[in-house]
């Protein structure tokens, strides 16, 4: 196979005019053909080999190094769903309604999964942030293929006490589920800059109907994604 | 065809036509000094060196733009910092101007032209072939070594002289196209003027007493090596601080020599005739006048090369050498009266061998060449000697030797697999890192934090907006005392909390200096300006990653 010199840059990752140097000196096997450089795949493996250079040839590489998409807030709200009117006095009663609620999630299975491992984070510590609400998610990422990634908005029929850190009792649940750590704390700190907002908050609490709460949150995923 | 292939083929041509162009200089000082030889009995002969030295520094001043000395310093130089490239016209300049000087009795040699003429013949060939730099940089020792081993007819020292002294790197790469020149250079030579050797001479018995006697010899070789390179030294210093032209500094010079040589014909011209006779054990004068003879060659040699004349070292060597090797003979002799021991032309021999490996610095060089030009190996052991002790004791003097001291104070002196060559082949451009975020000096910190969160580095440099010149640098410590602060977020200005006083490196500084900048304020990164404008940041920790890098890929081969 041969490359050319981008594409030979790329697999050492070094730069261009390192790499010209070291053809102008000599240092790399290159055949030369009419002042053009030929670069062949082998034979520069072997040479990158030799002289403990990491080599990632061209379609092995990107795969692991490729930076993951994140999710955006509208999205992961979109592939969540929107529920009201979830029943339940106590933390548990009202998370397992709400886990088997969820349309995203089709196996018995992976609800249990999911159930469990929200009840093994809330007795760590409770997850009301506050202000009524509660973001519900798994202490480790859950890496299933039955769950995908998503946020789950929960309307409660009554508040319930879920132990938050005001003591107010909870009528929202945002239940929180992500793949890696990193779309986690990507999505988990786009959430909390939403609920600094006191206009967000007063329309959560007047239970907003889906279209309203999903225009509100796109307004938000623009705000976040113009600031950076 | 195979690269090494072609390199051995192209390293032969090398060596033929560096040999041609070796075997030319010898012939043109030839007729020289035989349309000089009827000149003697005039009273203004003295002023015919002087002449011959104005006529080389006008001829390579004026027409052929390059600077006075003998070369070798030049080809070096070349070799290990622009991969071997020397210009064309260095193949012949060195040779014409030398060829005026020395026979026109200035007191130098040829065969620091004929290096420099080789080389740029190899050179050159390997350009027209567009070789890549490792190759040029081989040709250009094939034609140091073909030139030489034609102009001794000494292939070994060809060979050993570029390995130690232009390359200073043994590999299998070089030493083979080099070893074939070195074979073709003097195999012209031999066809074209036929298989001599230079100084033939009787049969020495040589027992222990010589090889005793060496050491004591050494030492006085190494004493005369560190006096001519002085002399060499002070000479050049003194004619520098003259206020006289070129051409008309060189004149003097010349006529300096000239007027030594009214009195001492010896000193003159490259001497071989002198070095002939003594080798023989036919040149007859006493102790006192050798012993003169030495002092008036250091000087001659020095009023020559110092003063604006052209040529090499070499031969001034071994004419002071061998004057040398036979004035601790008799020394020996007049202390010692009736030791049987060997003749004095065996320490001519020995003296030679001393003096060469003293003022180069290189023992294999100097042992080898008074080898092939004497064809003595019976005097294997006290040559040895000498020149390992006398090589020795020099550098001990002066760790640089007569061809590497003006490299050295330059900063010049590169040799392969060394930091300083490593730091030298990389530059700053191929290191500066450009994923920095700049930011403007009118920036609220506020919007500088939500910068902060989008780069993944500690440093942002300030910039002014138009120009792009750098105003300063913020690093993260400085803002961490107001990170948590709303209330500074939208009153302070970038400009007010920016180091101004910051160590910025050029683009185009050598990584060397870089590295001492950072050691000399304890920084770990800076950052880099062209014409004031911000380009990047250069850190020691890729700095160091890619020197690895560079020391491997250098290092093996």
């Amino acid at each position: 196979m041969e490359l050319t010199i981008q594409e030979f840059c790329k697999c050492l990752d070094m730069p261009l005019n390192t790499i010209e140097r070291w053809i102008r000196q000599g240092r790399i096997p290159v055949k030369r053909v009419e002042n053009k450089c030929i670069f062949n795949d082998t034979a520069l493996r072997k040479w990158a080999e030799e002289h403990n250079l990491h080599y990632h040839p061209p379609g092995e590489m990107q795969t692991e190094n490729s930076s993951e998409k994140l999710v955006t807030l509208t999205e992961a709200v979109e592939s969540g769903g929107i529920y009201y009117d979830i029943s339940g006095d106590t933390v548990e009663e009202v998370l397992a309604a709400a886990v088997w609620r969820m349309e995203s999630i089709e196996s018995e299975e992976d609800r249990k999964v999911l159930y469990n491992s929200l009840i093994a984070r809330e007795q760590m510590m409770s997850t009301g942030v506050g202000n009524g609400v509660a973001i519900p998610h798994p202490r480790t990422p859950l890496d299933r293929e039955g769950i995908p990634t998503q946020i789950a908005t929960f309307f409660l029929e009554k508040p319930v006490d879920y132990r938050a850190v005001d003591r107010k009792p909870v009528y929202v649940l945002f239940i929180l589920v992500s793949k890696t750590s990193k779309q986690h704390l990507h999505v988990l700190s786009r959430i909390s800059y939403c609920l600094r907002d006191n206009v967000f908050l007063q329309m959560l609490s007047e239970t907003p109907d889906s279209q309203t709460l999903k225009g509100k949150i796109r307004e938000f995923d623009a705000i976040l994604n113009g600031s950076g | 065809m195979d690269d090494r292939l072609l390199l051995i083929f192209l390293g032969a041509v090398v060596g033929i036509f560096s040999g041609i162009a070796a075997v030319g200089l010898n012939r043109g000082l030839i007729a020289m000094s035989e349309s000089f030889a009827g000149l003697h009995n005039y009273w203004w002969v003295f002023a015919v060196p002087g002449i011959g030295a104005a006529l080389s520094s006008v001829f390579l001043e004026k027409f052929m733009k390059e600077g006075a000395g003998h070369g070798v310093p030049e080809v070096i130089y070349s070799v290990s910092r622009h991969g071997g490239l020397l210009r064309l016209r260095s193949a012949f300049s060195r040779l014409i101007s030398s060829c005026v000087t020395i026979g026109s009795g200035g007191s130098a040699g040829p065969e620091a032209p004929v290096v420099i003429s080789g080389a740029s013949i190899g050179s050159n060939i390997a350009r027209s072939f567009s070789l890549n730099e490792r190759q040029r940089i081989a040709l250009v020792g094939c034609g140091s070594a073909g030139a030489l081993a034609a102009i001794f007819n000494a292939p070994i020292t060809g060979l050993v002289f570029t390995i130690e002294i232009i390359l200073g790197e043994w590999s299998a790469l070089t030493i083979v196209p080099i070893a074939v020149a070195s074979v073709a250079g003097a195999q012209v030579s031999r066809l074209l003027q036929g298989n001599q050797i230079a100084f033939t001479h009787l049969r020495f018995d040589v027992d222990i007493t010589t090889t005793l006697a060496a050491v004591g010899l050494a030492v006085i070789t190494a004493a005369v090596s560190i006096a001519l390179t002085l002399a060499l030294r002070h000479s050049h210093r003194v004619s520098g601080k003259i206020m006289l032209p070129l051409w008309l500094r060189a004149f003097t010079g010349g006529c300096l020599v000239g007027l030594i040589g009214l009195m001492l014909p010896e000193v003159l011209g490259e001497g071989y005739h002198t070095i002939q006779k003594m080798v023989e054990g036919t040149f007859t004068q006493g102790l006192g006048l050798v012993l003169l003879l030495v002092a008036a060659k250091i000087i001659a040699t020095s009023f020559t090369l110092g003063w604006g004349g052209s040529g090499g070292i070499f031969a001034p060597c071994l004419v002071i050498g061998s004057f040398t090797g036979l004035m601790y003979h008799r020394l020996v002799d007049f202390l010692w009266p009736g030791l049987s021991w060997v003749n004095e032309g065996c320490f001519a021999l020995l003296g030679m061998a001393g003096l060469v490996s003293g003022i180069l610095q290189a023992p294999l060089t100097g042992m080898f060449l008074i080898i092939e030009i004497t064809g003595g190996y019976e005097t294997i052991l006290p040559l040895i000697l000498v020149s390992a002790l006398s090589t020795t004791m020099c550098h001990a003097w002066e760790p640089a030797s007569f061809y590497f001291k003006d490299l050295m104070e330059r900063g010049h002196y590169l040799r392969p697999r060394t930091d300083a060559k490593v730091l030298a082949d990389m530059s700053i451009d191929e290191l500066v890192e450009k994923d920095c975020m700049t930011v403007s000096e009118n920036m609220l910190l506020g919007d500088f934090i939500k910068v902060v969160q989008q780069s993944h580095r500690n440093y942002f440099p300030v910039v002014d907006k138009e120009t792009g010149e750098l105003k300063g640098m913020i690093h993260l410590d400085d803002i961490r005392p107001y990170l948590f602060d709303p209330l500074l977020y939208e009153t302070v200005f970038l400009e007010q909390i920016m180091q101004t006083d910051i160590e910025t490196v050029d683009i185009h500084e050598e990584l060397s200096d870089v590295l001492d900048k950072m050691d000399v304020r304890g920084l770990f990164s800076m950052p880099v300006v062209a014409n004031k404008r911000f380009v990047g940041m250069i850190s020691k920790a890729t700095l160091l990653d890619r020197y690895r890098h560079e020391l491997i890929v250098q290092t093996q081969h």
